[in-house]
């Protein structure tokens, strides 16, 4: 008797260390890891630009939250409380695409220059004047 | 004489038009911060739209809720996805006015902002004493407020009521440049 109850308690014991383990994984889930995660949607300043301008509420339901790869021409590259931001710009409309780097890039930042183009890979938060991309990295061509 | 006088009200006219009115800021600074007994919570947003208009004091901030960027991403998931719906209510937007906005200068320039603050589809008046500092063509607004998470009808689980403050303090940082 006695040792059966000992061992219903060594059984309870270990689910609970197991829920425990569960919940503590999920409480510590990291961000997800932008290097790693393959893009969802692959789009150009131009095209990305212009479906914000057609029909915000349809572009947000597309691309917010979403892990977007986006080329174009850097109009500006600034630098705000040590991060740096990139903003890609079309000719065609007077809006663009501000890129909030993560901070391991910023050494790979320095090295660009206005004008050239590049792709960048991050996720988009939506759209105010220009649309929002954070968490951004750089992707070599 | 009369004719000296037309110019002069002219160019000083023409003065007034010329002159900067809108300031912008496209990348300002606000953050949120609760405590309890059981963890602190902090999120930061660095992508705050902020517009000044000198001419009437007006002040208009919008910011994007998924922006606010939190050191776990569970907490970022359940704030935008449970607790602000950020997929029915993606932005965040304040407009009002900053009070005496003309007397302001370098000794004095603590005053306050009123309007209207609206986050979650529900519209609150507020007034915020803010640091409003006015340095060679930029404008740099600052301070703290204290808002109640209730009055934006915010549900939260009674699972994690402990973990989250009732009242958090919203801090922000806009430094508006001329707008051309």
């Amino acid at each position: 008797m006695n040792n059966k109850n000992i061992k219903i308690l060594i059984g309870v014991i270990i689910i609970i260390s197991i829920c425990l383990m569960y919940v503590l994984n999920l409480y510590n889930k990291p961000h997800l890891d932008i290097v790693k995660t393959e893009a969802d949607i692959v789009v150009n300043v131009q095209n990305l630009l212009n479906e914000y301008k057609n029909d915000e509420n349809f572009a947000n339901s597309k691309y917010v939250d979403q892990v977007i790869q986006i080329k174009g021409e850097i109009s500006e590259i600034t630098i705000e409380n040590g991060n740096s931001i990139i903003t890609l710009k079309d000719s065609t409309t007077t809006s663009s695409v501000m890129c909030h780097m993560l901070p391991e890039e910023n050494l790979n930042v320095l090295k660009l220059k206005k004008e050239g183009e590049i792709t960048i890979k991050g996720i988009c938060t939506g759209y105010l004047l220009d649309v929002i991309m954070v968490r951004c990295i750089l992707v070599q061509n | 004489m009369k004719k000296r006088y037309l110019v002069f009200f002219i160019l000083l006219f023409v003065n007034q038009i010329f002159s900067q009115e809108i300031f912008l800021e496209k990348d300002g600074y606000v953050s949120f911060f609760s405590h309890s007994l059981v963890e602190d919570i902090k999120a930061d947003n660095n992508q705050v739209l902020s517009i000044v208009d000198t001419k009437t004091g007006e002040i208009s901030i919008q910011l994007l809720m998924r922006s606010f960027l939190f050191k776990k991403a569970l907490m970022q998931q359940h704030f935008n996805e449970s607790y602000v719906e950020s997929h029915k209510y993606p932005k965040a937007i304040f407009k009002g006015y900053i009070l005496n906005l003309k007397e302001l200068n370098s000794e004095n320039s603590e005053t306050v902002i009123k309007g209207i603050l609206a986050v979650h589809g529900n519209d609150k008046e507020i007034s915020v004493r803010a640091k409003v500092e006015i340095t060679d063509g930029h404008i740099n607004i600052s301070g703290d407020f204290m808002v109640e998470v209730a009055t934006f009808d915010i549900k939260i689980p009674s699972v994690v009521r402990n973990n989250i403050a009732k009242i958090i303090k919203v801090t922000f940082n806009l430094q508006h440049a001329p707008y051309n």
